[in-house]
């Protein structure tokens, strides 16, 4: 091919993962908002017998959004990015449009598994890595795939320098590769003995050791799923829907280096007064609160790429939903480290302040960001305008205040319950039974639901709006440089 | 963007003073932890405001500039900007401050959370010495019911009445069913110096008055019968000074003994409380059965 | 300028990799070395007890209970002593949770008997007024794992060495003795239940999971 001519991207695959992003985005997060009504009113916890109970859900909720919505976002993000800052089109390559395919079916039919086996009960009860032996045998199959593809397009690029969104994806495909492997080190039961179920593993690890790589999984699994390929993300669509050029390449680099570096030292901070030795505890610690700066030296850089441009973040709803974005993922960049000192996470664990600065970060980030960037490239792949911009400025806002209720309901909520597990009387009896630290949460609970369910409303309005400018958009006849067009 | 620093300062008061207004209850000043706590949370719902409203004026009031670096991915390019100085500081500062917590606030050598913890006992014990050393019946009474409602209302009811038969019924000594059923059955396990009380006491109608006279709180004339008892309770029934238990009140020996050994009937079974509850605390339980006691 | 990594794309993921690799070499590797060993006292789960922790993993109890007491004087006055490493020794997956929306059950075997857990796991509402954890009846219903149970017993003892069988520790050999031993221990945590329907299924010769569970958490301690 010429180099000059025009590159025909290929987005057959993009569509595919769009399509999962937006399923299992409504799946999880319909159960997230079940589980929240679950816990402010119990009846609901047993409207369907063992197959609806909270602890039956929980896991279904955070493998959907996760490995569902999240996943699927970050790989329909990675055919597209990939495609254009590499500038090659995976229509050049035959046998990378097969691998392509095959990492879409797996992938799809993998999470198909997981909804159902989840539902049955089939878990190893490890947090983000519930999934039985099998379905972690198709996890590494597809998974392997996708990095195929990622260093064959690489291979093939026209483009002699990789962006920065390439090194992000990049990081994420080689740290999960290993952290999941390492985590899921399991003995199939019926293999070594003959007898039982043949869904059933044993732990390679026992206690403490596998807390540790538990968490060092864990700490990292929320990283480079939740975060780096975020950032891959915003680093394309921040400039590229705005016409701005990055404002430091300088502090792209060092932030990127600064956060790989970091990161996998932090998972110390789930183990808090645990029973894992005292230094790596205060080595999570102290780890944590220094990942700040290369968190938000990322942030940064994406604020001050908008410099001078107040006028974009006043008219386009889709430059709010990055700004919003980049906000949220620097409070809880900050957040999350402030729990990490010890005497702090001594109230902040195993309260609702953690699933509080959780939900800061999947619902104003990674939400944000993969809605976000949906729709700057639905106009693109489906080569129609956005069907409506007030019905996208309505869900920023519903989504907005959804946030801000499910944030501060479990900040205070967490805070409350820690101090309450803690407190004495004036005899030096606890002061509450632990079942007044439940009930008192109540409100919380209901206000915290209230505000899930208007993100789940907001986010069947991005559904709509998507599905309406695939199938009735106005049909564009060039791309759009930069501002993605839009139907009021 | 006055508005906006505004409605940055009107969440910070909200959020915090929402937080203290709801925790307030179980906030305790001298605990460090909460303060802690909360000096945390106030520290990262400012600074994240107004780093952003810092950015928020630049996006608003400054113009983008620089030297473009000659790549350009898809029609991005980047400004070869130097990073900014703030930034650069702070991330030193931050390496800084974890050089100092490793080696200073929590010094890997020295440091352990269990001897923190054995001085957070330490420390306890002898802020409480005062309330535990010479109490007031009063004290007792309250202490009892805190320790109570903590320990034992998961399984008694916070009302202490059994929660509809689960468990006993601690405003009443002991209904009829029971006493029949110790007379039938026997009862064993407290660990009295009389040892294991033998089944078949008595029979028919004796049992009967028996039960009726000890459920009645031992009132009145005792029946003939009450005679097979008397031989280990007591002619009063108070168990002839903790030989055996009193079938009057709850006292602090029956209190010991079945916080100790815990105890098992036809209602169900209790759990030992043993090393969990001080003395101070065993006799706080007793006073609170006793002022809670019902119809008197 | 520093392009010069950024467009050897494939040494740029070495080093990469590298980076991300250290703190894992440096932070997990040396705890392994060490294997946590039991303390004294601390014993493998018998195939009963292991079948009831399959279902308390199964509905993922470990949502919202922790099993893993932290050195505080709150928390040991509520739930007993913290806890020790070696006393995990034997849990594969470990269950300490992220998550306190019920209490810690690390040692509930302590403070709560099986009648009481028969009450509450039925209805919980009914014991604890207020409280969020839902009822569990299907558990008085649904049969138990043994052979399950089992065949991890024996994959742990063959593959990790725990030592079943050993003086002291629980019997495990071959699969019918582990039921046979597994319906004995259930015989007796069904005489102190009351719901009859559980009594009959133990009476036939089967383990409904309510008490596979129960004998679990009366073994937490
Ligand atoms: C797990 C449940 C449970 C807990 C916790 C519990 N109890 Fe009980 N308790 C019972 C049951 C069941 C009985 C009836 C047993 C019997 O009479 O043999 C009982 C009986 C008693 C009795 C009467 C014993 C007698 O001799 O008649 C006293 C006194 C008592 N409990 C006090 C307490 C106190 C004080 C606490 C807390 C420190 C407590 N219990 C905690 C279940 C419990
Ligand atoms: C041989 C001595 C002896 C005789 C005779 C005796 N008891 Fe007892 N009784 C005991 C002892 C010892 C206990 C405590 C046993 C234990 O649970 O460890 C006890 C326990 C009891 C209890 C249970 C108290 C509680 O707190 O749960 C009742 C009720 C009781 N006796 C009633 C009677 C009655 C009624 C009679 C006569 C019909 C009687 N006892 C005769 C020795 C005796
Ligand atoms: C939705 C959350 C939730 C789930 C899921 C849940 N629980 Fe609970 N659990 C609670 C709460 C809240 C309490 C405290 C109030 C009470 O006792 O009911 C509790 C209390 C308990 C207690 C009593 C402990 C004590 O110290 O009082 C036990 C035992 C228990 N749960 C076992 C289980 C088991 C076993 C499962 C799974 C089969 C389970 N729970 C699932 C929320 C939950
Ligand atoms: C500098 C970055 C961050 C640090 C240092 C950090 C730190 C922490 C800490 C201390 C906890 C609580 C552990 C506990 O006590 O249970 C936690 C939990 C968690 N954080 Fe963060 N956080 C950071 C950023 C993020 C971001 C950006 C996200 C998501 C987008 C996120 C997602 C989570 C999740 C999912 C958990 C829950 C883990 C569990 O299941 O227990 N974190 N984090
Ligand atoms: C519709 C909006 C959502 C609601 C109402 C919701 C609700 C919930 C609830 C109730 C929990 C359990 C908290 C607990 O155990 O106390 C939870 C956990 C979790 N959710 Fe969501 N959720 C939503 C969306 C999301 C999204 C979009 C993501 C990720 C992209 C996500 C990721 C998680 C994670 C990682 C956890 C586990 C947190 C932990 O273990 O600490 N949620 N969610
Ligand atoms: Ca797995
Ligand atoms: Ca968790
Ligand atoms: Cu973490």
């Amino acid at each position: 091919m010429q180099s000059n001519a025009q590159l025909e991207y290929d987005y057959s695959i993009v569509k595919a993962f769009t399509f999962t992003t937006i399923l299992f985005g409504i799946i999880g997060m319909l159960v997230g908002v079940i589980l929240a009504f679950q816990l402010a009113f119990p009846e609901l916890s047993n409207l369907a017998g063992e197959y609806g109970t909270f602890g039956r859900l929980r896991p279904l909720h955070t493998n959907g959004v996760a490995f569902g919505f999240t996943l699927s976002g970050i790989f329909a993000t990675w055919y597209y990015v990939g495609q254009r800052v590499l500038k090659m089109s995976l229509n050049e390559s035959k046998f990378l449009m097969t691998v392509a395919k095959l990492h879409f079916a797996l992938y799809f039919i993998t999470i198909l598994l997981a909804v159902v086996t989840l539902i049955l009960g089939i878990t190893t009860s490890k947090e983000y890595a519930e999934l039985e032996w099998p379905l972690d045998l198709l996890v590494v199959v597809w998974w392997v795939l996708w990095g195929v593809a990622m260093f064959g397009m690489i291979g093939m690029r026209r483009e002699r320098t990789i962006y920065v969104s390439i090194w992000y994806f990049m990081s994420s495909f080689l740290a999960v590769a290993m952290l999941y492997l390492f985590n899921n080190m399991e003995v199939p039961t019926a293999l070594v003995s003959g007898y039982g179920s043949v869904m059933h593993s044993v732990s390679m690890y026992a206690g403490t050791n596998d807390a540790l790589v538990q968490w060092w999984y864990g700490h990292n699994a929320v990283a480079f799923v939740f975060t780096t390929p975020i950032i891959g993300m915003i680093y394309y669509f921040l400039p590229k829907e705005s016409g701005q050029n990055v404002f430091s390449y300088k502090l792209s680099v060092l932030a990127f280096w600064g956060l790989m570096f970091v990161y996998l030292w932090a998972g110390g901070h789930h183990l808090i007064y645990s029973t894992v030795p005292d230094w790596m505890q205060t080595m999570g610690s102290v780890m944590s609160v220094v990942l700040i700066l290369p968190s938000w030296g990322s942030a940064i850089n994406m604020l001050l790429t908008m410099k001078g441009e107040w006028q974009q973040l006043q008219t386009s709803p889709l430059i709010k939903f990055m700004i919003l974005a980049s906000t949220f993922y620097m409070l809880s960049t900050i957040e999350g480290p402030i729990q990490a000192i010890k005497s702090v996470n001594a109230i902040a664990h195993f309260t609702d302040w953690i699933p509080g600065h959780v939900h800061d970060g999947v619902l104003g980030w990674v939400g944000f960001m993969t809605m976000a960037a949906l729709f700057h490239m639905a106009p693109r792949i489906f080569k129609r305008e956005i069907y409506s911009k007030s019905l996208m400025e309505t869900q920023f806002w519903i989504q907005t205040v959804a946030i801000v209720l499910y944030f501060t309901s479990m900040w205070i909520a967490g805070i409350t319950q820690g101090m309450m597990w803690r407190a004495y009387d004036e005899y030096g009896s606890l002061l509450y039974s632990f079942i007044d630290t439940v009930t008192v949460l109540q409100p919380y609970y209901t206000i915290r639901a209230v505000g899930g369910l208007l993100y789940l409303v907001g986010f069947f309005m991005f559904a709509y709006n998507i599905y309406k400018t695939a199938t009735s958009g106005r049909v564009l006849d060039k791309e759009p440089v930069n501002a993605s067009p839009m139907a009021s | 963007m006055k508005s906006m620093v505004i409605g940055g300062i009107i969440l910070i008061v909200a959020l915090m003073a929402g937080t203290y207004f709801v925790a307030g209850d179980a906030f305790q000043s001298d605990d460090y932890i909460n303060s802690l706590t909360m000096l945390g949370a106030l520290a990262i719902i400012v600074i994240t405001v107004f780093t952003v409203l810092k950015y928020v004026n630049q996006i608003k009031n400054d113009t983008a500039s620089g030297e473009l670096a000659d790549e350009n991915w898809d029609g991005i390019g980047e400004y070869t900007n130097p990073i900014p100085s703030g930034w650069g500081l702070i991330f030193i500062g931050s390496i800084i401050w974890m050089l100092w917590y490793f080696f200073v606030g929590y010094p890997t050598n020295q440091f352990s959370q269990i001897g923190q913890y054995n001085e957070e006992v330490l420390e306890n014990n002898a802020k409480f010495k005062a309330a535990w050393e010479n109490p007031t019946d009063e004290t007792l009474v309250a202490m009892g019911e805190s320790v109570f409602l903590v320990q034992c209302a998961p399984c008694h009811g916070v009302d202490a009445e059994g929660i509809a038969g689960k468990a006993q019924d601690l405003t009443h000594r002991m209904s009829k069913e029971q006493v029949l059923d110790v007379i039938k059955n026997g009862s064993q396990g407290l660990g009295y110096p009389m040892g294991a009380m033998p089944p078949m006491m008595a029979q028919g109608a004796d049992a009967e008055a028996i039960a009726t006279y000890v459920a009645g709180g031992l009132k009145g004339e005792a029946p003939a019968s009450f005679a097979a008892c008397s031989s280990c309770h007591g002619a009063d029934g108070k168990g002839m000074n903790g030989m055996a238990p009193n079938l009057v009140d709850y006292d602090n020996t029956l209190m010991s003994k079945v916080l100790e050994n815990g105890k098992k009937s036809s209602i169900g079974e209790m759990p030992s409380f043993k090393g969990r509850l001080n003395e101070t605390q065993e006799k706080a339980l007793t006073s609170f059965l006793n002022s809670i006691k019902a119809g008197e | 300028m520093f392009h010069w990594l950024e467009q050897k794309p494939f040494f740029f993921a070495v080093v990469l990799f590298l980076t991300i690799a250290f703190a894992g070499i440096i932070e997990v590797i040396p705890d392994f070395a060490k294997q946590s060993q039991p303390t004294v006292g601390t014993k493998p789960y018998t195939t009963l007890e292991l079948a009831g922790r399959h279902v308390y993993i199964k509905d993922s109890c470990n949502a919202c209970h922790s099993q893993l007491i932290r050195p505080f004087k709150s928390e040991t006055d509520r739930y007993g002593m913290y806890s020790l490493s070696g006393e995990y020794a034997y849990d594969r997956p470990f269950l300490w949770g992220s998550k306190r929306t019920g209490p810690d059950l690390m040692r509930v075997g302590n403070y709560r008997t099986t009648d009481w857990h028969e009450n509450h796991m039925m209805n919980p509402a009914s014991v604890v007024p207020g409280t969020v954890m839902p009822a569990y009846p299907h558990m008085f219903t649904n049969i138990a794992d043994i052979e399950t149970a089992y065949a991890e017993a024996y994959t742990v003892k063959a593959v990790f060495g725990v030592p079943y069988d050993a003086e002291g520790m629980p019997k495990l050999g071959t699969l019918e003795e582990a039921q046979a031993d597994a319906m004995a221990q259930a015989k007796l945590i069904a005489a102190d239940m009351k719901n009859q329907s559980v009594k009959d299924a133990v009476a036939n010769g089967q383990v409904p999971e309510i008490v596979a569970l129960i004998a679990y958490l009366n073994s937490l301690k």
